[in-house]
């Protein structure tokens, strides 16, 4: 057995800090790599690329390339929870996935369909933006009018507190 | 009357009017009575806002409860996506006061503070230990005899469990039972558990997903798929139709949210429903009316 510098994987501490910064992504350094969460993981079953336990190996490494670069596969999953469910060591492999999507769109790296749905949220306080034709529909089946959304609460509380350290 | 903030979330109220008729129409007959929410938001949603920025996600959610702690009452949620917003908000800030802190800091710029005094539930479990599967049962008119329904309890009204707190995600009972109140047939099919695909942005994990389910339902000569989550609901009705394409099949097998055939069951015609506003119409329902009709006359 040689021992060969080129062989050993090298562990990016600054990216596993920022990672832990997140909410819950601390979390992932109790990950003892026992693959409870591949059985039940759909995407996994579904696709050849996407494997939550390589993911969280991948993070325990701190490998911000493969985890965040061009061909990352993190969209790939489902957030059907099946992995949170499984997680002997509560690691919850789909919250740090949540964590590492949240790197990326800080970088403003977010897939089309979901910058869209989050604009219209972010500018309406809603998913689905009003219409009037909601509200005839709504009449048709004696319901009331939506009930406003006051859209300034809602972007008051996108922005950090005063102090919010992140 | 057991009283619940209504949180109806963005799906329901502004594309299935349907749904929230028959949730007004048949909970106050099962002995809950429904307050509305003033100034509730998306909540926000769990698989695209809170990929964005989860701090924001809980701020907002946050917020949505605090509406629900000034009125004194827990809140009952009509989606699952909603449902795991807001319980998993309340489970984070239970567990780590020191993010509560930092949420809080946000709350006190529009002069909110959330406290935690507001627990959430989702409208199935509120129809099972609210009123009961006997209360249910009274309440029908009209049994819904030889329907087969297939389940589909979608991801997040089960897991993760610990924080759901509905019931066993690897052999539930909850959807079954409430199906069997109404006096239908519920069918487990082999590819109960799979998920509907909704949040996965590559399209063949969905795909080849919602086929293997559709395929597993149209073995078991289901009548219908019923569920409790808008969002599965879209997926099983505009999705089937691009799947049947796909695959060249056609399961014709509609989806149909769960209170409307409650109220189905409780004498709501057919047409007061909203069922013609589906992709695939559930209109095996029809014969429901037909039979009041007969027995009428």
């Amino acid at each position: 057995m040689t021992n060969d510098d080129n062989d050993i994987v090298k562990v990016d501490f600054a990216f596993k800090r920022l990672l832990a910064q997140t909410v819950e992504g601390d979390l992932a350094n109790f990950c003892y790599q026992c693959g409870a969460c591949v059985g039940d993981c759909p995407a996994a079953t579904y696709s050849d690329d996407f494997n939550p336990r390589e993911i969280m190996l991948k993070v325990l490494y701190g490998l911000e390339d493969e985890l965040l670069g061009e061909d990352s596969v993190i969209w790939e999953c489902t957030n059907c929870y099946a992995c949170h469910e499984r997680c002997p060591q509560q690691v919850k492999p789909v919250e740090i996935i949540i964590s590492l999507k949240n790197m990326l769109a800080a970088r403003g790296r977010i897939p089309d369909v979901v910058a869209k749905v989050t604009k219209t949220f972010e500018e309406t306080g809603r998913t689905v933006p009003y219409s009037p034709a909601i509200d005839k529909q709504r009449a048709k089946f004696g319901l009331p009018p939506l009930s406003p959304v006051p859209v300034e609460e809602i972007q008051a509380l996108l922005e950090p507190a005063e102090g919010e350290v992140t | 009357m057991k009283r619940f903030a209504f949180f109806p979330g963005c799906l329901i109220p502004a594309r299935h009017p349907g749904m929230e008729f028959a949730i007004r129409v048949t909970l106050p007959r099962l002995g809950i009575e429904l307050v509305d929410l003033e100034g509730a938001s998306c909540c926000p949603d769990p698989i695209y806002f809170k990929s964005k920025d989860k701090l924001s996600w809980l701020a907002i959610a946050a917020r949505n409860l605090s509406l629900a702690e000034d009125l004194g009452v827990d809140v009952v949620t009509n989606c699952s996506g909603c449902t795991a917003t807001l319980s998993e908000t309340w489970h984070l800030l239970h567990e780590d006061p020191e993010l509560k802190d930092k949420v809080n800091r946000r709350l006190a710029k529009i002069g909110r503070t959330y406290k935690g005094t507001s627990r959430i539930r989702h409208i199935a479990t509120v129809a099972r230990d609210e009123a009961g599967y006997d209360t249910i049962k009274a309440s029908v008119t009209r049994p819904l005899e030889g329907l087969k329904v297939a389940i589909h309890y979608g991801c997040h009204l089960l897991k993760p469990s610990r924080i759901m707190n509905v019931d066993n995600p690897d052999d539930p009972q909850v959807l079954e039972n409430l199906v069997r109140a109404i006096g239908a047939e519920p069918v487990r099919h082999r590819n109960w558990y799979l998920c509907c695909g909704k949040a996965c942005q590559v399209e063949d994990i969905p795909n080849n997903m919602m086929h293997d389910l559709l395929g597993a339902v149209h073995d078991e000569s289901a009548d219908i798929l019923g569920m409790i989550c808008p969002t599965c609901f879209g997926q099983f009705d505009h999705g089937q139709m691009k799947i049947a394409k796909l695959f060249e099949e056609d399961y014709h097998t509609p989806p149909v949210y769960y209170f409307q055939l409650l109220a189905l069951a409780q004498g709501i015609p057919y047409d007061q429903l909203g069922f013609d506003k589906q992709r695939f119409k559930p209109t095996v329902l029809q014969r429901y009316d037909e039979a009041a009709v007969v027995a009428e006359a």
